[in-house]
């Protein structure tokens, strides 16, 4: 029997060896992902899992084209065939209620909602000081360092006095959209995105992490239980600033490394004060969890231009946390944020 | 008598199993590190996976579309070193080694992705 136990104990410990080596066999959900450059002219990633290729492909799909829909009808820069969208109504400012779509209203009536919350902070109908920052912005656009030129300090006075959202007059039962004020136009810039994700999300079911541009919505868990990791960018280009692990929540961050452009060594970057009508500069960045991306994205806007107390009373009336990155690159953070930190 | 007990014979059988084992053992860790375990940077252009660079090989690459984006391997890492987008932001975005990072050229429709078939992802998506 010795000889034979031998070969045996060999066979099995060769058994073992190759074994060893073999990647763990595929059973149970695989992680499936995607990658969509056509929404909101930026970059959209899924992570999900299914039991195929096919099962992610079909709930996949129906996201993109749910995300494409909402993209047409929320942009303010570009016409569709047979679409009355929100350009459409910044066309006709001053001039006539515009016909659209109910999913229109909707974002209206939740950025109404918002912008009252926020002390007018988040502001979707400051689109006449906004324009002027935009166009500084795609002005600066070829040059190799960014450089550009600010508003005149006219101008930004001069449209300041056009941001009123009493000028966006909503019927929800004919579905109509009337901007009263001619100088007057609407970005949906710091809501449209989380909002329009939130709705996509409601279609998808198990295990779903979605980032439009960044906007991320974690859609269940892990199959294996485990948490999804969402890294916080760092605002000077480093590793993740933080990692938070979620489950059925959403991770925005608004900070001034986005999008700028640089004047006489002076950055300017996107996320416009209502109201001086200029970048505010207290913090790098400024990351919100909460359930709703919508809110996740207007509260990440508004806690940029508010000091941390009053941001910190916002998150408390919206059951969000909060991430403050300071200007010298100091981290605060609320409880509840502190406790998603992953270790 | 039964002839069971242990001879010269049998210790070379083992060793050739033995043997065997390891090399299927071999030729599979060397399959993972050539294949993935190593990370790559893939790059695709309207979806369409074009190029595989795997980042332990310096690589320089032209990507032809509505622009041109040259996207270079250089120690270990990738960056988009040059664009005729307008914009270039990617140029901007720097060198990414880290899987699960991405450089895009939205104007060009350029997503280069750095990818690695046994790492687990380091996080799930960025905020940012």
């Amino acid at each position: 029997m010795r000889r034979a136990g031998i070969l045996a104990a060999a066979l099995a410990l060769a058994l073992l060896t190759a074994c060893a080596a073999v990647p763990a066999s595929a059973s149970g959900p695989q992680r499936y992902e995607a990658t969509w450059l056509d929404v909101f002219d930026t970059v959209t990633t899924v992570v999900g899992y299914a039991d195929s290729e096919a099962g992610f492909t079909q709930q996949a799909d129906a996201l993109h084209e749910t995300l494409r829909e909402y993209h047409e009808l929320y942009d303010i820069y570009n016409e569709y065939d047979g679409v009355n969208n929100l350009k459409t109504v910044n066309d006709r400012a001053g001039e006539a209620p515009v016909e659209v779509d109910a999913r229109i209203i909707d974002l209206l009536v939740f950025a109404r909602e918002l912008c009252e919350a926020t002390g007018g902070k988040t502001n979707a109908a400051m689109g006449a000081v906004t324009s002027l920052w935009h166009d500084a912005r795609a002005a600066a656009e070829n040059d190799a360092n960014l450089e550009g030129t600010p508003p005149a300090a006219d101008e930004i006075a001069g449209a300041l006095g056009h941001i009123s959202f009493d000028a966006v007059v909503i019927d929800e039962a004919a579905s109509t959209v009337f901007l009263t004020d001619a100088a007057q136009s609407l970005d949906v810039g710091a809501v449209a995105k989380g909002y329009a994700l939130e709705r996509a999300a409601e279609s998808l079911s198990g295990s779903w992490l979605v980032s439009v541009g960044g906007n991320v919505r974690a859609v269940g868990e892990k199959p294996d239980g485990s948490a999804w990791a969402v890294g916080v960018q760092d605002p000077d280009g480093g590793d993740y600033a933080a990692v938070v692990e979620v489950r059925d929540l959403s991770v925005v961050t608004s900070g001034d490394y986005q999008r700028y452009f640089v004047s006489d060594g002076v950055r300017y970057h996107h996320i416009i004060d209502p109201e001086t009508g200029y970048p505010s500069g207290q913090y790098r960045s400024v990351t919100i969890v909460c359930r709703d991306s919508g809110v996740a994205d207007a509260l990440s806007t508004a806690l940029f231009d508010m000091a941390r107390e009053d941001g910190e009373a916002l998150c408390k009336a919206y059951d969000a946390e909060a991430m403050w990155i300071l200007s010298d690159g100091s981290r605060e953070y609320t409880d509840g944020f502190s406790a998603m930190l992953r270790d | 008598m039964n002839d069971l007990s242990f001879r010269r014979g049998d210790a070379a059988v083992i060793a050739l199993i033995l043997a065997a084992a390891i090399s299927v053992a071999a030729a599979f860790a060397l399959a993972a590190v050539s294949h993935g375990g190593g990370a790559v940077a893939e790059v695709r252009r309207d979806g369409e996976l074009i190029a595989t660079l795997p980042l332990s090989e310096d690589a320089r690459l032209v990507v032809e579309g509505g622009y041109t984006n040259v996207v270079v391997v250089a120690s270990g890492a990738v960056c988009i070193e040059s664009s005729d987008c307008p914009g270039g932001d990617c140029v901007r975005s720097g060198r990414i080694s880290r899987p699960g990072r991405a450089l895009v050229c939205l104007p060009n429709r350029v997503e280069v992705r750095v990818v690695s078939e046994t790492a687990a992802p380091y996080v799930d998506a960025v905020a940012s």
